[in-house]
């Protein structure tokens, strides 16, 4: 039997990202190591089975001179669905223009905790609103398409959940759907790997809280002539 | 005939800078820009201005006003 046709879409997306997720290693690598450890049909029972050891160990210590965080965290990413956090977190109440100087960020997200989805499959989109000194989760946004209502295109569908947001994080995402994501006004931002989202908001906050890009403070709407000022103490 | 670069559109992705036959594009202190002198809208070299074709964001790369 062919290992992939044996492997639910689902799985193969997170083996694809759990395999990014370490150094110099491929969907390929990763999946022979893990047929390694609990033989073939790799399903999701299989998987929950795996601990670091066996990772570490499996032919002939494949993954041993890999950092065991990284294994780690690749650990979770292949079990992540069966360890949902997302019901932990609370939304919090927003207001338009509770926070100035803001940003709207949707993080396409399996787990709620990392930005580890793919913009056509993942299961959910966090939405926060982010200031310099203030990040508000204001939304999660499924992403199952309302019964009986026949969807003609996924992506725009998806794009358009998340329409008043100004910027998007993705692990992934295809040319065709990042260009209808940017006719929409929204900013496309891939990771380069797995990142949670709160160190994601970190970094962002840093930024709008420095000189922000001037696309970016335009998406904000500080003032052109606010900007100006910034522009010509960099220039200068 | 020249082309520039919309400051508060870029993203300083940099697709532009290697793609420029005659090398006018350079990362500037804010974001891109183009040599206004250097810059020949790619006439001679391409049908179309390269920097216009790979660049993501619409309406970001514009003609000078003559």
């Amino acid at each position: 039997m062919n290992s992939q046709a044996a492997l639910s879409r689902e799985l193969a997306l997170r083996i694809g990202l759990a395999a990014r997720a370490l150094p110099d290693t491929d969907a390929k690598r990763l999946l022979s190591v893990l047929t390694a450890c609990v033989g073939l049909p790799i399903t999701e029972e299989k998987i929950v089975g795996i601990n670091l050891k066996n990772l570490k160990t499996a032919v002939a210590g494949e993954f041993l001179d890999v950092d065991e965080p990284l294994l780690t965290h690749a650990l979770s990413i292949l079990k992540s669905d069966l360890h949902t956090h997302t019901d932990v977190q609370e939304r919090q109440a927003y207001v338009d223009g509770d926070m100035p100087g803001s940003v709207r960020i949707a993080c396409a997200s399996n787990d709620g905790i990392n930005v580890d989805g793919h913009f056509g499959s993942c299961s959910q989109f966090m939405i926060y609103q982010v200031s310099a000194d203030e990040a508000r989760l204001i939304d999660i946004c499924g992403t199952d398409s309302p019964d009986g209502l026949e969807v003609d295109d996924k992506n725009v569908f998806r794009a358009e959940l998340i329409q008043d947001c100004q910027i998007l994080y993705i692990a992934s995402v295809g040319g065709p759907a990042a260009a209808k994501i940017v006719k929409l006004g929204i900013h496309p931002m891939k990771l380069p790997g797995i990142e949670s989202i709160a160190d994601i908001i970190d970094r962002l906050q840093t930024v709008i809280a420095g000189t922000p890009p001037p696309w970016l403070a335009k998406v904000m709407g500080i003032d052109a002539t606010d900007r100006f000022r910034f522009e010509r103490e960099a220039t200068g | 005939m020249a082309l520039y670069i919309v400051e508060a559109d870029c993203i300083s992705c940099g697709d532009c800078e290697p793609v420029c036959p005659t090398m006018s594009i350079t990362e500037g202190s804010i974001v891109f820009k183009i040599d206004k002198k250097t810059c020949t809208e790619c006439d001679g070299d391409f049908d179309i201005p390269q920097c216009v074709k790979v660049c993501p964001v619409d309406n970001c790369i514009l003609p000078l006003e003559a």
